[in-house]
């Protein structure tokens, strides 16, 4: 690892100005996990890193006055884990943070960071899509809102400039929505997803469904076919079926050490199915 | 003094080691800092085969901070014939004219702070001239891309000879057996089956990576070295850089704490010539410490294809061909043996009277392959206990039955013609068809969860003939210390010689204190590997024990005491010396009788000091939808002898067979083009506790080694044998598809589960 600087402002609009929009090799560090890997692999040599750990405004977890879940960006996966709030707003959270990672890593890594990498293969990115969350994002002209669901540009990659941060993560009031969030691996029974698959339901209507992939796909992707499929509200097995197939169709897999496109499409059909069966409450339905 | 009955041999002493290692105070090389020390990073090939044109080390050298980039010429300084190898002298300390296989070390980056050689060493730039490659063992055979250009046998092997000079081939060795006539016991047959088994290129992943620190002191003259590794076989890396160097065994001194893992990967010479060259050149101790990464550059398991035909009549089987191919990738290390060693087994533990082999040891340009907890048997087992499924399901014959009606049973010749002597292969199917409720009925699953069980059975020989000699030293207060050269890298091997030493003198196992190896100190052993310790070690250190108690008899004898008076050691010292002072040294020498094969047939009266035998049945829930299975049951039961300590038994077979079911469902090296993908544990994935089976277990049958020490033998590989097969015969059970090639993936079951319902998946 080569020699570089280590910022640690104290104030959110310190650490912005800390930021270069030009300058790929200066970037912002919550927690870690994914950029020290990528430094020690010699895949990212850092000129500047801006450590956010000193921000003291991004860790907060409060309950907004639209009942919208408000989540500071530097706030580690595990104390979202273990969140009393989080668990009563949307337990499909608290669930697929208990699986994700490890508990080293979830102690460390934060919600903010954890969107901002980008890696199509986190956990969370398709179960807040399912949601309909949103960040808030700061930079040198102030603040903006962005769906989840638009954060994601490609692999590796999001809309935010080099000089914003996400300051927070705000997940909507559920009302009466069911969630399920399953994910396959196919090396291991602990490893990166080779497919998320998060699906959100309006009770037990499945006709205002969201369903959304992951990991199998360049980012995570709501299936507009799939939840298509669903739109007359039939919910039988046939029609879960017909979900399934039309998310087969619809998602464009990718090929890896995971699987090839072929088998992962696969995968697509099966656990749609069995994601939309898990939030109507059929668990054993396969 | 009873030799038997003192209590400490079959009790389940605790590891001696065990509270020095959970509280972080057990030696390993990695602790190890000298002062003035310096740290070499490698420099490792890009390219899978070609020559070297040039290395610039320039901006290397430039780097602030760098003491030294050492080259192949620099090394040829100190090592004019810098080849090492235990079979064949191949491999160079830094590759010399030509790399072989991508990684290979090609120069060394010196520097005080690791981390500026770790960068420097990046900025070391080599130019190939690129020259065609070959990945595939088969392909090896007639390709037309050659890895060595001459054939370099060490000259220990005296089977190895005939390969001397030769070339414009890759096989390292062809080892061939014959026995009875094949013709005639497949023109007998009425049914001939024929299968192609392959099995994938795994590693070790020990998770303490190899690391030595070499340093030297003295003249030219009267050089000294001391080399600190992480080895399994310091008396070998002794000899062999005595060798290199043309010094006398006595002036390179090898020390071995404990390891963090071995499991047949810290054999032989790894890092040890290099950085014993390298503090030659720079005068001054070097470390090298490699990455967990770096692993999948330095050894791995044997990747195989084996082609296996028999014929049977009336259920017995009357012949079988085995042609075995043994991907040994660029260099030889130890595969010659596996394919000799391990080949002669290749027939499985079955009665058969015409069988030939055909094993071949196969150059290719991949990462070296060598010695993997089972030594090459869990590929040939994995095809011999599958094929032995597929016939007895063509058959309509019970699996358990038909082996049943062919196993190899006590007295009878194996293939090669020895005799087969306290193996218990019976004893071990029966306990395993009973573990496994075999004769019960099993509940089949439904919907998209099938469920299937399978067994197979696998057995070893040892390698031989080799050498263990142990030393026990009793100090006048009558307390007991071992010296030996045996390597505890976790399979418990302090623990089971204490107990050794203490059934002998009658004294508690947890008081025996074991030196570790110190060339300078501990005497000469082989090396710890194929389960071997516990038979010759064992019995070099029950020698040395008993030796120690004749010289203790005898000195009671001198003083004049009564035959069997119980007068305790140190007041023996006392009377004898007038003061706390002196010591009785046992010695303890040990090599088991061996003939070689005939070099045509394969045949020898005495193939092996003893045989091992392995067992392993599974259950498994197949999902029809996804092809994910999930063993639900592993049971494992094996020949171990009489157990010295019945909970390391226990976890050596349970550790062995959670390592194999790794290499079955999930671990694979992925190449492209020579390169490897996936060299990090973030996408080679070793099981995890999550992918063990909550139900497993082990056992350990009721037997007795006559030659072995207090009727023990080695039991460190036995728990891998019969996994493989066991489960893909389980999951043939479950959804009547076949798998015939490791790991045993979801996507790779799915695939087949479609091309069988005539709806093959696209690619």
């Amino acid at each position: 690892m080569s020699p570089f600087e280590l910022a640690e402002p104290a104030s959110l609009a310190e650490a912005i100005k800390l930021l270069d929009p030009q300058d790929s090799s200066i970037r912002p560090i919550a927690g870690g996990t994914a950029l020290m890997l990528m430094m020690k692999a010699g895949v990212f040599r850092p000129t500047r890193l801006v450590s956010l750990r000193a921000v003291k405004e991004l860790s907060a977890i409060a309950t907004q006055a639209d009942g919208a879940l408000r989540i500071g960006a530097m706030t580690p996966l595990s104390m979202l884990e273990r969140s009393a709030a989080m668990l009563a707003h949307a337990g499909v959270v608290t669930q697929t943070l208990r699986t994700l990672s490890n508990v080293r890593v979830r102690n460390v890594a934060t919600v903010g960071g954890h969107l901002a990498h980008a890696d199509p293969h986190m956990d969370l990115p398709p179960v807040l899509i399912a949601l309909g969350a949103h960040v808030v994002v700061a930079g040198p002209e102030g603040e903006r809102t962005i769906p989840v669901e638009d954060l994601f540009a490609g692999y590796f990659e999001t809309v935010l400039r080099r000089d914003e941060l996400i300051t927070a993560l705000v997940v909507p009031g559920q009302g009466g929505r069911r969630a399920a969030y399953l994910k396959c691996t196919t090396r291991a029974v602990h490893d990166w997803p080779a497919l998320g698959v998060a699906v959100s339901l309006d009770g037990d209507s499945v006709g205002a469904a969201r369903i959304v992939v992951s990991a199998a796909t360049e980012k995570p992707i709501r299936l507009a076919g799939a939840e298509a499929a669903l739109r007359d509200g039939g919910h039988d097995d046939a029609a879960l079926r017909r979900a399934g197939d039309a998310a087969a169709d619809e998602a464009e897999t990718t090929s890896d050490g995971q699987g090839t496109a072929a088998y992962k499409r696969q995968l697509v059909r099966v656990y749609v199915r069995r994601a939309l069966a898990a939030a109507l409450g059929r668990g054993g339905a396969h | 003094m009873a030799a038997m009955g003192s209590g400490q041999v079959g009790r389940s002493v605790r590891r001696l080691e065990g509270a020095a290692k959970v509280t972080g105070r057990a030696e390993y090389v990695h602790n190890l800092r000298l002062p003035g020390m310096l740290y070499g990073k490698i420099v490792r090939s890009t390219v899978p085969h070609g020559r070297i044109r040039a290395i610039d080390t320039e901006a290397a050298r430039a780097l602030a901070g760098v003491h030294r980039v050492v080259t192949i010429a620099d090394i040829r300084a100190v090592v004019p014939e810098p080849f090492y190898g235990p079979a064949f002298h191949d491999q160079p300390i830094l590759a010399v004219d030509k790399v072989h296989y991508v990684g290979e070390p090609i120069a060394v980056v010196l520097a005080a702070d690791p981390h500026i050689a770790d960068a420097a060493a990046q900025l070391v730039v080599a130019d190939y001239e690129e020259l065609p490659a070959v990945y595939d063992e088969v392909e090896a055979m007639t390709s037309a891309a050659i890895v060595h250009d001459v054939l370099k046998p060490a000259g220990t092997f005296p089977d190895l000879k005939h390969l001397q000079g030769r070339h414009d081939t890759n096989v390292a060795l062809d080892f061939h057996l014959r026995r009875g006539d094949l013709a005639k016991g497949f023109a007998e047959a009425d049914h001939v089956f024929e299968h192609t088994f392959r099995t994938q290129q795994v590693l070790h992943l020990p998770l303490e990576p190899f690391v030595s620190v070499a340093e030297a002191s003295g003249g030219a003259d009267d050089g000294r070295l001391t080399i600190h590794t992480a080895s399994q076989s310091p008396s070998f890396v002794r000899i062999e850089i005595a060798r290199l160097l043309g010094w006398p065994e006595n002036r390179v001194r090898v020390k071995v704490p404990y390891l963090g893992g071995g499991f047949g990967a810290k054999l032989y010479i790894k890092l040890e010539a290099l950085v014993a060259a390298l503090a030659l050149v720079v005068r001054r101790p070097v470390k090298i410490s490699l990455t967990m990464e770096e692993q999948f550059y330095t050894l791995t398991k044997h990747a195989s294809t084996f082609r296996i035909k028999s014929g049977v009549k009336d259920g017995r089987i009357t012949a079988r061909q085995c042609e075995v191919w043994w991907n040994g990738g660029a260099y030889a290390d130890i595969g010659p043996r596996i394919t000799q060693k391990s080949g002669f087994t290749a027939p499985g533990p079955y009665d058969i009277e015409n069988v030939h082999i055909d094993s071949y040891s196969l150059y290719t340009n991949l990462t070296p392959a060598g010695a993997l907890r089972g030594f090459g048997i869990p590929q040939l087992v994995f095809a011999y206990e599958s094929h032995t499924d597929m016939m007895a399901r063509s058959l309509k014959l019970d699996p358990v039955e038909f082996r049943r009606a062919n196993i190899l049973r006590e007295g009878r010749p194996q293939a090669t013609g020895t005799l087969m002597q306290d193996a218990a292969i019976a004893a071990v199917l029966d306990r395993l068809a009973a573990r496994m409720n075999w004769g019960k009925a099993f509940e089949r699953g439904s919907g998209t969860t099938r469920r299937g069980r399978g067994i197979a059975i696998g057995f070893k020989a040892s390698i031989s003939p080799t050498t263990s000699i142990a030393i026990v030293n009793v100090a006048a207060d009558g307390s007991a210390t071992l010296y030996c050269s045996t390597v505890d890298m976790g399979q418990g091997s302090d623990t089971a010689n204490a107990q050794l030493v203490a059934e002998v003198l009658d004294i508690k196992a947890e008081a025996v204190t074991v030196v570790h190896p110190d060339t300078d100190v501990t005497p000469y052993d082989m090396a710890t590997l194929g389960s071997r310790s516990l038979f010759h070690m064992g019995n070099a250190v029950k020698l040395a024990a008993q030796d120690a108690r004749d010289k203790i008899a005898a000195l009671a004898r001198e003083l004049g005491l009564p035959e069997g008076s119980n007068v305790p050691v140190a007041e023996l010292f006392q009377k004898k010396y007038k003061m706390q002072a002196g010591n009785i040294i046992g010695i303890g020498s040990y090599i088991p009788p061996y003939a070689p094969p005939d070099h045509d047939t394969g045949q020898t009266p005495n193939a092996t000091p003893y045989w091992m035998v392995g067992a392993a049945g599974a259950e498994v829930a197949v999902d029809t939808e996804t092809g994910q299975v999930r063993v639900t049951r592993l049971v494992n039961v094996a020949d171990v002898g009489r157990p010295i300590n019945p909970r390391i038994v226990e976890t050596q077979l349970s550790g062995a067979a959670i390592m194999q079911l790794g290499f079955t469902m999930q671990e694979k090296i992925e190449l492209d083009g020579g390169q490897i993908v996936n060299a990090s544990l973030a996408d080679y994935k070793i099981p995890s506790l999550l992918d063990i089976p909550t139900d497993i277990q082990s056992e350990a049958v009721e037997a007795e080694q006559q030659s072995g020490p207090f009727g023990a033998k080695g039991v460190g590989e036995s728990g891998t044998f019969g996994v493989s097969p066991a489960i893909a015969n389980a999951i043939d059970d479950a959804v009547g598809v076949r798998l015939t090639t490791l790991p045993l993936t979801a996507e790779t079951l799915y695939r087949a589960l479609r091309a069988a319902a005539n709806e093959p998946l696209e690619d």
